[in-house]
């Protein structure tokens, strides 16, 4: 399949899946699991920055048409975007990215997925809980939040990976 | 020039970047006051079509709890019809009521997308201009009061929740008849806080909090919830008094938009208050 429209299709389920499912769910304890980063990871490692920025914008705007948050996610997605090739690059295997190839687990091995997405999810989470309380005393629900939300979030990013992103078979 | 097109060209991410959250953040921060985002939320048509067709989905799982909940309000109803009473004068004849004048009506909808876990949240309900609903009308449930609708759609409505830091709900303390605001602090959506009750009155545990009725939006005596925890503020002579909702806000379907028929009267008579004062 042509790599735009698989992404493209990616991202489409994932914000529907984010917004009539996972945003949906009762969690409780402040937890807000959040799928759609996985969408930000999974772009083409020669996406260019610009573009990763814009199109994370879409996305995290795609998400609050449904969670009624006015921004608040296209921000927090702006920011893991921004962030990417930073993380990207501090993590890049001893011989670098062969940019033919998508960066998923299967490809690259689950303990790379897991750090890639762990900082990712990190950061684009404390942006957003930072942003939704404002608040300088309320530091004990961001960080508990964070956390939580993050740990769920991973978990259910590598569950995907694990169901969905299967090896291809090698010739 | 040739310096200033390379400074953006190696910032141009930054810049992006930039403009990107600038645009985000005034979105999201422009909701604090009435907003120009009339599109942004889920009473926009596409989004709003998507998540009823999800609720229809779902809203097979939940009918046993409407049900039982539909009897209820059907007894306490039937009990309030005038062939269940027994008329103790037989001389006195009925006569029609004139005296009372109805005041508010109600409009039936049901939720179909929802948040409890946010500082301030807002759900989505399937009535709009088209049924009759329009901006700051009352939103109640069955239990109490859920919310206060905050834009309309043709079809759909965005309601401002109760667990929302500034939605300022005026209630009174049932039997002491102090009154105070309701906000929400967004810890515990099954908590909201009643603030402004000075120190020096005696408030019991467990008294019962309702709407005072004022600025139209409800009717005087909803039920909102009852007292479960009184702590004094440190530094002010006020308490911090914890109110349980009666409402389960995480288990809300079914909701009635009150119209005040009378609000346009109350409006122009309390538009004056600020010059008087």
């Amino acid at each position: 399949m042509n790599i735009i429209v698989k992404n493209i299709l990616r991202i489409l389920i994932l914000i529907f899946a984010q917004g009539l499912i996972f945003g949906q769910l009762p969690f409780g304890f402040g937890i807000h699991p959040m799928i759609y980063p996985l969408a930000i990871v999974l772009l083409p490692f020669d996406t260019r920055p610009v573009w990763l920025l814009i199109i994370a914008f879409f996305i995290g705007l795609s998400v609050d048409f449904f969670m009624n948050t006015f921004g608040l996610h296209a921000s927090a997605a702006v920011f893991a975007a921004f962030l990417r090739p930073a993380i990207f690059r501090r993590f890049a295997p001893r011989d670098d990215y062969d940019l033919l190839k998508e960066p998923t687990a299967s490809e690259w091995g689950y303990l790379w997925f897991t750090k890639v997405s762990a900082s990712i999810i990190l950061f684009h989470h404390f942006w957003f809980f930072i942003l939704e309380y404002f608040k300088f005393s309320a530091w004990k629900e961001i960080i508990t939040s964070t956390i939580l939300s993050s740990l769920i979030s991973l978990i259910i990013f590598i569950l995907l990976q694990v169901f969905f992103f299967k090896k291809p078979k090698s010739i | 020039m040739r310096k200033l097109i390379a400074f953006f060209r190696r910032f141009r991410v930054f810049l992006v970047f930039l403009i990107l959250q600038i645009i985000a953040l005034t979105t999201y921060t422009s909701v604090m006051s009435f907003p120009r985002t009339k599109f942004l939320n889920s009473a926009n048509a596409f989004v709003g079509q998507l998540l009823t067709w999800e609720r229809n989905v779902v809203k097979y799982l939940y009918l046993d709890e409407a049900n039982i909940e539909l009897q209820e309000k059907n007894i306490a109803l039937e009990n309030q019809l005038p062939h269940n009473f027994i008329s103790i004068d037989q001389k006195t004849a009925i006569i029609n009521d004139t005296i009372r004048m109805l005041s508010f009506e109600r409009t039936n909808a049901t939720v179909i997308n929802s948040s409890h876990t946010f500082r301030n949240n807002y759900f989505t309900i399937n009535a709009g201009t088209e049924r009759g609903v329009q901006r700051k009308m009352g939103v109640v449930s069955n239990e109490g009061v859920v919310g206060i609708v905050y834009d309309v759609s043709k079809h759909y409505a965005l309601v401002k929740s109760i667990l929302t830091e500034d939605i300022n709900i005026s209630a009174y303390i049932e039997g002491i008849n102090s009154f105070g605001i309701i906000k929400y602090n967004g810890e515990n959506p099954k908590i909201v806080s009643l603030t402004g009750i000075s120190n020096d009155i005696q408030i019991q545990l467990g008294s019962e909090v309702k709407t005072r009725g004022s600025g139209g939006y409800f009717p005087q005596g909803i039920a909102i919830g009852k007292i479960v925890s009184i702590e004094p503020i440190e530094g002010e002579p006020r308490w911090e008094i914890g109110v349980q909702l009666n409402q389960d806000m995480r288990s809300l379907r079914y909701v009635y938009v009150i119209n005040n028929i009378l609000q346009l009267e109350l409006e122009e008579l309390e538009k004056d208050i600020e010059q008087l004062q």
